[in-house]
């Protein structure tokens, strides 16, 4: 794995140093172009010159950084991901479909939809999928001058998590720290018996027995740790027999930013973010299936 | 010119009506809970039934295999008319012990027998059974849960003067173990 690694790193380290080399000539250019005196014809041309050579040696840095890490993601995290997860299929340029992501009933639609980083798999015979997905909703809006602008202003920028869940329910239950359910059914507030939970978490359920039947006291307290562990707005909603989960972080989960090493310690932060689906279905006993019929 | 004694009673009739629509503010508030606590009751007799369901087929399965055990489960033969209605809330909770004792002797026959945990049916059966159970457990927590409430609402002052005057009592709480009292003989 390490020989694996230092080659990706070789070859965005040469990326970064062909960046960097390009800095110098692009500000040499700009210089020499821009802040002549009439006359300086010379000057004038050799600074565009320079100007235009920094700017393609720019473009082919970027290019080839950016290859190398599509090829580190298509190649070395997929093989990764498929050998610490069963059934593990990782799409670095794929992302959950729409229907998926509003089918948790708490992310509006937006207008604008982006979605990237898909991993699935199953762990402890329990099938997930995921991705990172980033949504903004458009804003009209009037400026100073009386002039109509539009912005898109994000309002989901995280990662979305799809669940098999263990227990048969008819109704929907959403637990949300920020969120409110937006899928257009009647929903009614529950109250349940834990008052710390229902400090840190709405609960919405069509029926309000199905909320305490899913959201046992032992469920509450891993639901209250799993809030505790990760910094972010977190959502919960259990329908049929899926469990979705999404945490609004404003992060995405598998970057890959200039000037940081490809090494072992990277892969240690990817596996901690995936380490999170393991325990999700541990603390949440996602795996302990004595409530469903075998088939 | 209105006089004083008009201001008066003008205040002191604004000062009732205000009280008036308080107290009925109140007990429709106070009777909201309550039919929520009615509710939550009858998600308990929905589950407590469905755990019966449950325990008489279980019930059948395990005599397939334990005929000349019959004699274990001759107690409960006579729950076969289903369960009882009307019950009041000990009554249900004594109900709910009947059922945990025979599920206890049901985990305890099923231990003699290995080909009976292989059995397919008998396995989804168990699984039923928890299921059921927890559905028992979310029912149980709702109702309390809803009796928690109404009951902090009864006892707070003013509130408690309104329940009073309405003969609204604080309700029991339905516990998921009873104390076994040996006066009290259940016939089903």
């Amino acid at each position: 794995m390490e020989l694996q690694l230092n080659e990706y790193q070789l070859r965005k380290s040469k990326s970064e140093r062909l960046g960097l080399m390009s800095l110098p000539l692009l500000v040499l250019g700009a210089v020499l172009a821009f802040s002549g005196t009439e006359g300086q014809q010379i000057g004038f041309y050799v600074g565009l010159f320079l100007l235009a050579f920094g700017i393609i040696l720019m473009i082919v840095s970027l290019v080839r950084f950016n290859t190398v890490i599509s090829d580190f993601k298509k190649t070395f995290l997929k093989d990764y991901f498929s050998k610490i997860i069963k059934d593990g299929d990782y799409r670095p340029k794929k992302g959950l479909d729409p229907l998926n992501v509003y089918e948790c009933g708490f992310l509006k639609r937006a207008d604008r939809f982006k979605s990237w980083d898909y991993l699935s798999g199953e762990i402890d015979g329990i099938s997930f999928l995921s991705s990172d997905v980033h949504l903004q909703k458009r804003q009209v809006y009037t400026d100073s001058k009386g002039r109509r602008q539009t912005k898109y202003v994000t309002f989901f920028k995280g990662r979305l998590f799809r669940f098999d869940f263990n227990k048969n329910i008819d109704h929907d239950v959403q637990v949300l720290e920020r969120y409110s359910p937006s899928d257009g059914k009647r929903y009614r507030k529950v109250k349940l018996e834990s008052i710390d939970f229902n400090k840190k978490f709405k609960t919405y359920s069509t029926d309000t027995q199905t909320a305490f039947y899913v959201l046992t006291p032992h469920f509450m307290e891993a639901l209250m740790k799993i809030e505790n562990n990760h910094p972010g707005n977190l959502g919960f909603s259990f329908k049929g027999d899926h469990m979705f989960f999404a945490i609004y972080n404003n992060k995405s989960t598998f970057p890959i930013r200039p000037f940081v090493k490809i090494d072992e310690k990277l892969i240690d932060t990817f596996k901690a973010d995936v380490e999170l689906v393991y325990e999700l279905v541990d603390d949440l006993k996602l795996n302990k299936n004595i409530f469903k019929e075998d088939k | 010119m209105p006089t004083e004694i008009t201001v008066l009673l003008i205040i002191i009739g604004a000062i009732a009506l205000l009280v008036a629509f308080w107290f009925i503010a109140t007990m429709n508030m106070l009777r909201r809970k309550e039919v929520k606590v009615g509710e939550a009751e009858s998600g308990i007799d929905v589950a407590l039934t469905k755990r019966f369901d449950t325990l008489t087929k279980m019930l059948d399965t395990v005599k397939g295999y334990t005929k000349h055990e019959a004699s274990t489960f001759e107690n409960v033969v006579k729950w076969r008319r289903g369960m009882p209605e009307d019950m009041t809330l000990e009554q249900k909770q004594e109900f709910m012990q009947k059922m945990d004792q025979l599920q206890a002797d049901i985990n305890v026959v099923v231990e003699q027998y290995p080909e009976l945990k292989a059995d397919k049916v008998f396995t989804n059966l168990q699984r039923s059974i928890m299921d059921v159970e927890e559905h028992l457990q979310a029912a149980r927590r709702m109702y309390n849960a809803n009796v928690s409430r109404l009951n902090g609402k009864i006892v707070t002052f003013p509130i408690s003067i309104v329940a009073a005057k309405i003969g609204m009592d604080k309700k029991a709480f339905f516990e998921a173990e009873v104390q076994k009292r040996a006066d009290v003989k259940m016939e089903f």
